[in-house]
């Protein structure tokens, strides 16, 4: 009797053993939030309406569209990416409550490319991305404090910032400009502070400077910006300003028919917005400007030439710019980082997975990836070309030539940096 | 007075207890009820009992929000200073406001509050130190590390939110309970009667608009604190039709009716998120749906029950008790 009674407890105890190992065997190992075992989901926050949404609204499209062509392809270790793109209208409140939304409604995994300074400060602050451990992927501003991991541990900027991009075009125009009378039309908010101390630690002054403020660009405020450049003589102009206020400015400038030489910033030089916004092609010709990818009329680069096959099948074909090219190749990025965090996908694997890995990601930049356990910098290089009369930016006599700086005192020397290969077909298989 | 205020402390260890037991999106919705629950009581004190119509409400929280963050940027100051800094300048706004416009009554009030509410937080732009439309950071910090690890940011804006709506409410159910609270609703019933009994109609006006915006402000500055950052955008038109509208649905001169007004308000935009969904999420549905539903329900609330369903229900009970 007492070893009947023995035999059932051994095995109602190896039962239990047995169901409970089912269940763990069967359960992942951690649930991560946004990840199942066929989906992960991400999230962006971006003006896909209202005065800042021209270009920047295809950034989101042109990621999804990338991320189809993965997932046609197997996606990421078996699971599909979903992006689940909100509008902010470039409104710091809309974009807090918007990624509210993605984190607490959505149970979104990370955010990706999320887009604006000061939009992504308060973003940052308010739901607290680094406390609570969300990663905050590629995010599609240059401004310099994100760099701050003590500030901004989980943020992961992918631009050059605005205060290199400066440095950088200050040692071009001494090179270029030397003795000319120099203008300045900045936004006045920390993406155009940014620049300011940039160009003031490369020792550059200008003889005009137009501070606006975000929100405030149009018609006529560009009507009094060309006044002020006019009568200051300004023969070079910079203008590091969103694209919705260089077109004007352009536009404004056209008309008066005062015809400076342009240099203008990245973040506002984008040819095909600029048209749409009612700059002639001609005037935008032989404007000058930066960047750090390949000039998206350039099909000779095979990253350009996937990401167009890719706008074709899955974009519905539209105009294929620098909005288009950067939401492709953030989302090529994206992709390598979720491969390089492995299967067992958790936030804060992702993060050591970019930290330890990610200067080795392969993309469509031409300027070197600086992300490591001490470095959240992405790229950190520009080169400098010329828009010609269908908009696209050829590089200036002697080919591309990437400078590359820092955010700190450094100077600005030539790289040598030579780009990886594209993955085969454009998908990445890095682990 | 201690009944009340009995009341008010059960109520807020009640939210306190629920606050712990809902997940994080309730826990900020939380944060954002107490916010509008403050904001709809100023319009019922000013609108439900004074008898003035403001349609200008966003601007005078903007006046608290701008207030709270620049004192607290610029000054270093603790959060409850800021936020005493909110009431204190949208209650001089409200004033100087009030005083100017206690000549007009009706749609000419309305018209001239809907000015500000369109051109007051547009000024921002014309003024750098007010940091133009990215606005400026009003950061209240991290919860204390007492509370530990799991406590979250959103849980430490519902914690102060609710904190200060408490407050708020408290104080203004005993200003409507008070003699104040019976003289203005003597102005709103019969303005010449009041004033041939001795009340002196013009300035029991600019007290309340003074006390009005003072309580805006405060709301002003709670809505920063959610946010994390005041900007014009925070305090737009749409956001003075959302309290109009969540005022007159709960009963315009229903205090108790603010916390079902303020419900309402934050569940709109959950609402319309399910009807864009089911449209197949078109982004001008998404954009643009909230206002609508906003604004239909103003017009339906208006045209049905003038002073909002909640009083409706209101006469209706008393109607019942009475027979």
């Amino acid at each position: 009797m007492i070893g009947k009674n023995r035999r059932k407890r051994t095995w109602f105890a190896a039962a239990v053993l047995a169901a409970g190992s089912l269940v763990a065997t069967s359960l992942p190992a951690h649930a991560e939030t946004g990840v199942s075992a066929s989906e992960i989901k991400l999230g962006i926050t971006l003006p896909l309406t209202g005065a800042a949404s021209p270009g920047y609204n295809k950034v989101g499209d042109a990621m999804n569209a990338y991320f189809k062509y993965v997932n046609d392809n197997g996606g990421v270790y078996g699971r599909k990416i979903t992006l689940i793109q909100k509008n902010d209208e470039y409104s710091p409140t809309l974009a807090v409550a918007k990624t509210n939304e993605l984190i607490l409604k959505d149970k979104v995994f990370a955010l990706v490319g999320s887009l604006g300074t000061a939009n992504h400060k308060a973003v940052a602050k308010s739901v607290g991305l680094q406390r609570r451990g969300i990663p905050d992927l590629f995010i599609n501003t240059g401004f310099s404090g994100f760099a701050d991991k003590k500030v901004y541990g989980t943020t992961f900027p992918l631009f050059p910032s605005y205060y290199m991009e400066a440095k950088i075009m200050a040692e071009f125009i001494k090179d270029n400009y030397a003795g000319k009378t120099l203008g300045l039309v900045y936004q006045n908010d920390d993406f155009g502070s940014d620049a300011v101390k940039g160009f003031a630690q490369a020792g550059l002054k200008f003889d005009v400077t137009i501070p606006y403020t975000s929100g405030t660009q149009s018609a006529s405020t560009a009507q009094t910006w060309v006044s002020q450049l006019a009568a200051g003589k300004a023969q070079v102009v910079v203008m590091f300003g969103v694209t919705s206020a260089t077109g004007p400015l352009l536009a404004v400038a056209a008309a008066a028919k005062y015809a400076p030489q342009w240099i203008l910033g990245s973040v506002g030089g984008d040819a095909t917005t600029l048209r749409a916004l009612g700059v002639p092609a001609a005037v935008l010709t032989g404007a000058q400007g930066a960047s750090f990818l390949p000039s998206p009329g350039d099909t000779s680069d095979e990253y350009v030439k996937l990401f167009q096959e890719v706008n074709a099948k899955y974009n519905n074909n539209v105009a294929f710019d620098n909005n288009v090219l950067v939401g492709m190749n953030t989302a090529m990025l994206t992709v390598q980082a979720l491969r390089a965090a492995g299967q067992n996908l958790t936030r804060r694997g992702l993060i050591r997975a970019i930290q330890s890995k990610g200067s080795k990601f392969a993309s469509a930049g031409l300027a070197p990836l600086n992300w490591s356990s001490s470095s959240q910098v992405g790229y950190n290089g520009y080169w400098f070309g010329q828009y010609d009369s269908a908009g696209n930016m050829k590089p200036l006599s002697g080919g591309v030539v990437v400078y590359t700086t820092d955010n700190a005192k450094g100077a600005v020397v030539k790289s040598n940096y030579k780009r990886p290969a594209m993955p085969a077909k454009g998908l990445p298989n890095n682990s | 007075m201690r009944k009340r205020l009995l009341f008010f402390i059960l109520l807020g260890w009640v939210l306190l207890i629920v606050g712990d037991r809902v997940d994080e999106l309730r826990v900020y919705q939380g944060a954002q009820i107490s916010m509008y629950a403050i904001a709809l009581s100023s319009i019922v004190l000013l609108t439900g009992y004074s008898g003035q119509v403001s349609l200008g409400n966003g601007a005078m929280m903007a006046v608290g929000g701008y207030a709270a963050a620049l004192t607290l940027n610029n000054l270093q100051t603790p959060i409850w200073f800021a936020f005493l800094m909110s009431i204190l300048a949208s209650a001089i706004f409200g004033a100087l406001l009030g005083a100017s416009a206690a000549r007009l009554s009706g749609p000419y009030l309305a018209g001239t509050t809907l000015a500000l509410a369109v051109g007051l937080p547009a000024l921002a732009n014309q003024f750098g130190f007010l940091g133009g439309e990215q606005g400026i950071l009003f950061d209240v910090g991290f919860p204390p590390e007492r509370f530990g690890e799991e406590f979250s940011q959103y849980k430490w804006f519902f914690w102060i939110a609710t904190f200060i709506a408490l407050i708020s409410l408290f104080i203004t159910s005993n200003i409507l309970h008070s003699r104040f609270g019976r003289t203005w609703r003597a102005i709103r019933g019969n303005s010449l009667a009041a004033e041939l009994a001795g009340v002196h109609s013009a300035r029991m006006k600019v007290l309340a608009f003074t006390i009005s915006s003072a309580i805006a402000g405060l709301a002003g500055a709670v809505l920063a604190m959610t946010i994390s950052l005041v900007s014009p955008g925070a305090y737009t038109l749409s956001l003075s039709f959302a309290l109009v509208t969540g005022a007159v649905l709960a009963g315009i001169s229903s205090l108790p009716g603010v916390m079902l007004g303020a419900v309402i308000l934050v569940a709109i935009p959950e609402f319309a998120d399910v009807v864009a969904h089911r449209l197949g999420d078109s982004e001008k549905v998404i954009t643009h749906l909230p206002g609508l539903i906003v604004s239909v329900l103003l017009i339906l609330s208006v045209i049905f029950t003038p002073n909002g369903p909640g009083e409706n229900l209101r006469k209706h009970r008393k109607k019942k008790s009475a027979h």
